[in-house]
């Protein structure tokens, strides 16, 4: 009986935020400008043009019925048909899918498993110059802008060692009748500057955190108790307070992933990764409200689904959580 | 890594030696070509928008019946030779033994169905192209190789027209859709690359056409990657992972030719100037010095070449675009057809321009708004700053707003500005002038940037003379006539014409860039060796 009215609660929290982050992006959009300038030729167009293609769009209605209107396709689920590409808005963000979760997936598999080693052993010697190595690196490394990073990346990788292309996706393989570049050489090549660019913020911020929490789990009694019954100190960080600092890691690694999907705008504009958030910003930028709806609805159901995903795992960690509900 | 590094070496050194053993011209051995572009491909039907965005990466695989050359000239494309029947009438002689990339042959029937479907079949929001054939009230087949386009009033350029449209073979049962064209059809035309794959926005995969009518194209295969961020296209154009790059930023250049990259550029058939709003009484935006409002300067004549003399062109030109940009005087740069060759860009003459202000009653100054995009153009936001310098030193103190793109355009229609940064680019400098300088006349089309409202009855009359006339010298003369009258006037101020900039690697020999700025495999010759 709980775990239903949980469920509900949570179903209905989240329909209430997509209804009201389609009501903000739909305003928002709306505010911003007239898209019709950026779908014909405002170099060549005639008025008669301009009047033709708002009346074709339905951008001469009130804002009101528009957003009614797009509710009502909404829930038969139609999202329109972009304004620049002529695709449906949906389809096209599904297709921009595979790009993102593999390059997303890929860099949480790197910052994940790093961030929590160098965070462990920073936080076990407390105060030695590895904590405080690893603290500067962090420090640095989450105060370095996106942008920079991928350009240094490029810069070293691509054009001074010439070891990675400097963009692009690189062959890919069909899988699921889904194209996925993980799965051949030339798309790992590809892969791997801009998933090292999204992993560096992402091990930085985990580092700290495992960090902290290491150091708060070492003066706690339970591993004194541990230390005194005379288990291996490897055995005491692995098994005693990794699952002790593990609820706000994969917190943290939950929403951080979520954060790649949607918005890793600019490591994917600068590889040229055609990516779900490089969409959103071009879709914002040309103006193009059928995809963008698609892609912010898209993007709230996936932060639903992992904080979904993350509140499991809690109760797989934390046995309490499991014996309270 | 190693071991693979060492492979591609002893292949490359193979490679090598083989391409010098054998005796073979630039063409003989087939090689692929990649280019990186910022042009994103956003649909497959040709007749979908009129964007550069679209037509440069189509124009591989559909041709148009007339191609436009250099001096933007009409030149033989699919029709091999046009001649006037009467001034309503247009006769084009077709190519013999052209075949779609589906085996078809292209006859008449292909010109008719093109025209008629962009004319009548396709709706907005797709447009731009029935600019081109609206005119045209019928098109007839004498025989398969011959078509007689009957136009509803004059049309002495409808060759010029012709140049815009893309010919795509016919179907039996009715018209394409754009969504056809975009999922499952492979698009067929007559181009010298067929259509391998595609994916929207991010590459389009081309092969070599060997039925091709005309002469065999260098390139076995191309590849084009869509890459928006120009740091991006030049980064990959250093590390060798696209043979050609387009719209290069100047300040780029030196660096990429340290690395032995070679660019070629060349004076857009564009223009990008500042417009005045002479329409309104009181524009927003503008105020005495004291913030008082005031009535609108624009409108006096003085006021407008007071600012055209205060504006240092010269220096957005050699500074600002790095000497990638031409100071303008007119709307396309002097050399393409119509142009006048007498309009030069004065040196900025401040004293002179207070003078004129003073004459104007202006002698204080006074306060402006200055709008422009952010980002459109090479340049933009950047002048703003300049010429907002350049006019403070005539007492008019600038206040430079910018703003993206489709926030300002949408300003800019509501007229929330009182003078901005514009561009105009087309086919042929008749349709700037048409759309920048001519008075808004919805029937006649005219006057769509006219967002400034200006009226000039003398230039409207010219203007409409010189397009009825034929193609030719003599047309071209009264455009040029009509151009130094109207600029005698200072409607707008021309600031520039960028230049296009397109980078290439060891494996393009040159790249013959086109002032209508499009990006194609067909431009790029192979490299000797």
């Amino acid at each position: 009986m709980s775990i239903i009215t949980t469920v509900g609660g949570r179903l209905s929290q989240a329909f209430l935020l997509l209804l009201v982050m389609s009501l903000i992006g739909f305003v928002g959009i709306h505010s911003v400008g007239n898209p019709v300038y950026n779908i014909v030729n405002i170099e060549t167009a005639t008025t008669e043009d301009i009047r033709r293609a708002t009346i074709a769009l339905g951008l001469d209605q009130p804002l009101w019925q528009q957003y009614l209107l797009f509710l009502k396709n909404v829930v038969t689920g139609n999202f329109g048909t972009s304004y620049i590409y002529h695709l449906p808005a949906f389809d096209l963000v599904m297709s921009k899918l595979p790009a993102t979760f593999e390059l997303a997936s890929i860099a949480m598999l790197i910052a994940a498993p790093t961030g929590i080693m160098l965070g462990l052993l920073a936080g076990r010697r407390h105060g030695s110059s590895v904590d405080r190595n690893v603290l500067k690196a962090s420090v640095s490394a989450l105060s370095i802008p996106s942008f920079w990073l991928s350009m240094m990346l490029i810069m070293l990788g691509a054009v001074i060692l010439g070891w990675f292309p400097s963009g692009g996706r690189g062959a890919t393989v069909s899988l699921f009748s889904r194209e996925w570049s993980f799965l051949t050489l030339d798309g790992l090549r590809h892969l791997t500057l801009p998933a090292l660019a999204l992993a560096v913020p992402n091990i930085a911020l985990i580092a700290r955190l495992a960090r902290s929490g290491t150091i708060e789990m070492e003066s706690q009694d339970f591993t004194r108790f541990c230390r005194a019954k005379g288990l291996s100190s490897r055995r005491i960080l692995f098994r005693h307070t990794l699952p002790n600092i593990s609820v706000p890691i994969v917190t943290i690694v939950g929403m951080q992933f979520g954060g790649m999907l949607a918005f890793a705008v600019v490591v994917e504009t600068i590889f040229a990764w055609p990516g779900v958030g490089k969409l959103l910003i071009d879709s914002i930028q040309l103006l193009d409200r059928p995809v963008l709806m698609a892609t912010l609805t898209f993007v709230s159901v996936a932060f639903v689904g992992l904080n979904a995903i993350v509140d499991l795992f809690y109760a797989v960690l934390d046995p309490r959580v499991r014996l309270s509900a | 890594m190693p071991s693979k590094d060492l492979g591609s070496a002893l292949l490359a050194a193979a490679f090598a030696t083989a391409v010098s053993v054998a005796p073979l011209g630039a063409t003989a051995f087939a090689e692929g070509l990649r280019i990186g572009t910022s042009y994103k491909l956003m649909t497959l039907d040709p007749h979908y928008a009129d964007l550069n965005e679209n037509t440069s990466l189509l124009s591989h695989i559909y041709e148009r019946l007339v191609n436009q050359d250099e001096h933007l000239e009409p030149q033989p494309g699919l029709a091999t030779s046009w001649r006037q029947l009467s001034p309503t009438q247009w006769e084009f002689k077709l190519r013999d033994g052209v075949r779609f990339h589906d085996g078809s042959p292209f006859t008449a029937r292909d010109v008719v169905y093109s025209i008629e479907r962009v004319r009548d079949f396709l709706k907005p929001p797709s447009g731009g192209f029935q600019l081109y054939v609206k005119g045209i009230k019928a098109v007839t087949t004498p025989d398969p190789l011959t078509v007689v386009i009957e136009t509803s009033s004059d049309a002495p350029t409808l060759p010029l027209s012709l140049t815009s449209i893309f010919i795509m073979p016919h179907k039996a049962d009715g018209f394409a859709t754009t969504e056809e064209l975009n999922s499952q059809a492979r698009p067929v035309g007559t181009g010298p690359y067929k259509f391998d794959s595609w994916q929207s926005g991010e590459v389009l995969n081309l092969v070599r056409y060997d039925a091709y009518w005309g002469n065999a194209t260098a390139w076995s295969d191309v590849t084009f990657r869509v890459i928006e961020s120009p740091a991006a296209r030049v980064a990959a154009l250093s590390t060798g992972d696209v043979d050609i790059a387009d719209y290069i930023p100047a300040r780029d250049v030196e660096g990429l030719e340290n690395r032995g990259l070679k660019v070629d550029s060349i004076s857009a058939a564009r223009s990008n100037f500042l417009q005045f709003d002479i329409g309104r009484d009181q524009p927003p935006g503008v105020t005495g010095k004291s913030g008082d409002p005031i009535k609108n300067p624009f409108r006096d004549k003085r006021v407008r070449q007071a600012l055209t003399m205060a504006t240092d062109r010269a220096f957005l030109a050699d500074r600002i675009l790095l000497g990638y940009g031409t100071a303008a005087a007119q709307l396309f740069p002097p050399g393409l057809s119509g142009t006048s060759v007498k309009l030069k860009v004065e040196a900025p003459d401040y004293d002179g321009a207070k003078k004129l202000l003073a004459e104007a009653g202006f002698s204080d100054g006074f306060n402006v708004m200055l709008a422009g995009p952010a980002g459109r153009y090479p340049g933009d936001s950047e002048s703003l700053q300049a010429i907002a310098q350049n006019w403070a030193r005539i007492g008019i103190s600038v206040q430079p707003v910018v703003a993206p793109f489709s926030v300002f355009a949408t300003q800019r229609s509501n007229g929330d500005y009182p003078v901005w940064y514009g561009g105009c680019s087309g086919e042929a400098v008749t349709l700037c002038l048409d759309a920048v300088l001519a008075s808004p006349n919805t029937d006649l089309g005219t006057g769509s940037l006219n967002y400034g409202k200006y009226h000039n009855e003398s230039f409207d009359e010219m203007l409409v003379k010189a397009k009825a006339m034929e193609a030719g010298p003599e047309r071209n003369e009264s455009l040029a006539r009509a151009t130094e009258l109207v600029m005698a006037d200072y409607p707008i101020l021309p600031l520039y014409h960028f230049h296009l900039i397109v980078g290439h690697g060891q494996k393009v020999g040159s790249y013959a860039v086109h002032p209508r700025g499009w990006t194609t495999a067909m431009q790029a010759t192979p490299s000797e060796d």
